[in-house]
């Protein structure tokens, strides 16, 4: 199965600057918590700050465009990894490996597959 | 439906579900074979019932899978309809030996997955696990049927499409998983306790859990805190025939007459409890199975009860587990060794707002208030605990006490 593992942090850990040394310690570890998984690994990346962020909402048949992201919340959607694996307990390992500045969150969803109507 | 296929379903459902579950990985899927084979069953055992009806009602009910395996294929088009498999060695080898493999405990983990709604963990389990029904479950929560049942689809959806394994976890993530399995079914027990005059749609699964409690001790024999819950189930089931009074009215433990104990679920309980006592890393459910222990070596009313004992397990297991309920409790004991006054103090210094809607506080405070001569604020504690809505038993002890 494949799910996807999404990483909230508190951004402002890392600040606005890529010199930063908290954001270049955090992608060092990345990398090889990245290499660690091998075939498992399907896909992932970092995201920029949600000051980058743009947002298109449609509501009510118009749409309008906002400067910042989906919602404003105290941990931000910072990067993910999409991993295949034979069940949630493998993805579940997985998400407790998976390096953090400090505190945070790493939601686990499963992919649509072929048996959701997704073929 | 025929006396002997309602017997096989008491007997062996819970069996045969779990069975088909692990083995297709399918919970619907197996209740949904199950029920069919059980219709099945209906119409042909009027005429000739089988020699073996668990193993009819299993082979009946693994065909029937089948059956509806090819069927969703086939909806789903994603695969010409395949042909009826050969029986393979397990089925062939079923034919004579007529086993059923015990996969209950497989299906209890995955009852418990911490992925899984902890509100649905209990009803899950006492649905697959113990073959109760969805009304029973509704009741015993004190919930409309299709709120429970709403729940029970979500927690068996969420199981087939998050990917929640069907195995048992490994070593490393025991620690974790057994002690959600444990207190699932301490709730699934507690509501089976509560309903002392074993009158009610819970008297059955009582039995249930004393089963379901040796099979987990005898799958894992080294864990003490499956061994304490397995003793603590026997000594709570044992006080059964002495828990209720002539008028309907609950008889609290002290009161009870040991005589009227179930002598052979006291010795099994004592069995499991030297084993805990025997390993050497054990946790709070020891202290109160010891705690159990101690109550149930009383042989009659006439023999001092063990008060002291117990006041000093409860110091102990607070250690290990300080919550009020643990307080509340030792209150209880410190009220008959060292007084009542000493007792309401510690229940005075707890937290009040917290345990508002907490019965056993107000009850035990209201007993406390009267022995330390304060009748009024005894009184107007007794009606606190009676608007609580306690189950009749219990109801009639305080309306009792409260006009003693």
């Amino acid at each position: 199965m494949q799910y996807m593992l999404l990483i909230y942090e508190d951004e402002a850990i890392f600040g606005d600057n890529k010199d930063n040394p908290a954001l270049q310690e955090i992608v060092g570890k990345h990398m090889a918590f990245a290499q660690s998984l091998g075939d498992t690994l399907k896909g992932g990346a970092g995201l920029k700050p949600t000051a980058m962020a743009t947002t298109v909402r449609t509501s009510g048949g118009a749409q309008t465009i906002h400067d910042g992201p989906f919602a404003e919340t105290k941990e931000q959607l910072g990067g993910y990894y999409l991993v295949d694996v034979p069940n949630l307990d493998a993805a579940m390992e997985i998400a407790r490996k998976i390096p953090l500045a400090k505190d945070g969150s790493i939601e686990i969803r499963p992919l649509l597959g072929a048996d959701d109507g997704a073929a | 439906m025929t006396a002997p296929l309602s017997k096989a379903v008491r007997e062996a459902g819970a069996r045969i579900v779990a069975a088909l579950a692990a083995r297709y990985r399918d919970l619907d899927l197996a209740e949904e074979a199950f029920a069919e084979a059980c219709a099945r069953a209906a119409e042909k055992w009027e005429k000739e019932p089988p020699e073996r009806p668990d193993a009819w009602l299993y082979r009946a009910a693994e065909r029937c899978a089948l059956d509806l395996l090819r069927k969703r294929r086939v909806r789903e088009r994603l695969a010409p309809e395949p042909p009826e498999p050969e029986p393979n060695a397990e089925e062939v080898m079923m034919d004579d030996a007529s086993l059923i493999p015990d996969e209950r405990l497989r299906l209890i983990f995955v009852c418990c997955h911490p992925a899984v709604a902890p509100e649905s963990r209990a009803a899950l389990t006492l649905r697959l696990i113990c073959g109760l029904s969805t009304a029973e479950i509704a009741r015993s929560f004190l919930l409309a049927e299709p709120t429970l049942a709403q729940r029970l689809v979500r927690a068996k959806r969420k199981i087939a499409e998050a990917g929640v394994p069907f195995e048992i976890p490994g070593p490393q993530l025991w620690a974790e998983r057994l002690d959600a399995v444990l207190s699932t079914l301490e709730v699934a027990y507690s509501k089976a306790h509560e309903d002392a005059a074993a009158a009610g749609p819970h008297a059955g699964y009582a039995g249930e859990m004393l089963d379901l409690t040796r099979t987990l001790a005898e799958l894992l024999p080294d864990e003490p805190e499956v061994l304490a819950l397995a003793a603590i189930v026997r000594f709570a089931e044992a006080r059964r025939p002495a828990r209720m009074g002539q008028r309907g009215e609950m008889i609290p433990l002290s009161e009870q007459d040991p005589t009227l104990w179930n002598r052979r679920l006291i010795d099994e309980g004592n069995t499991y409890l030297r084993r805990v006592a025997a390993s050497d890393a054990y946790g709070s459910r020891a202290f109160q199975a010891a705690i159990h222990g101690a109550w149930c070596a009383r042989r009659s009313l006439e023999e001092p009860a063990p008060w002291p004992r117990v006041l000093a397990l409860y110091d102990a297991l607070l250690t290990r587990r300080d919550d009020p309920i643990v307080r509340i409790n030792r209150a209880v004991a410190l009220a008959e060794v060292e007084g009542a006054e000493a007792a309401l103090e510690e229940i005075e210094a707890l937290d009040a707002a917290a345990l508002a809607a907490f019965l056993p506080y107000h009850a035990v405070r209201a007993d406390l208030l009267k022995r330390t001569g304060r009748p009024v604020e005894a009184r107007a504690a007794y009606d606190v605990a009676l608007a609580l809505e306690p189950g009749p038993a219990e109801a009639a002890w305080l309306r009792e006490r409260r006009d003693a």
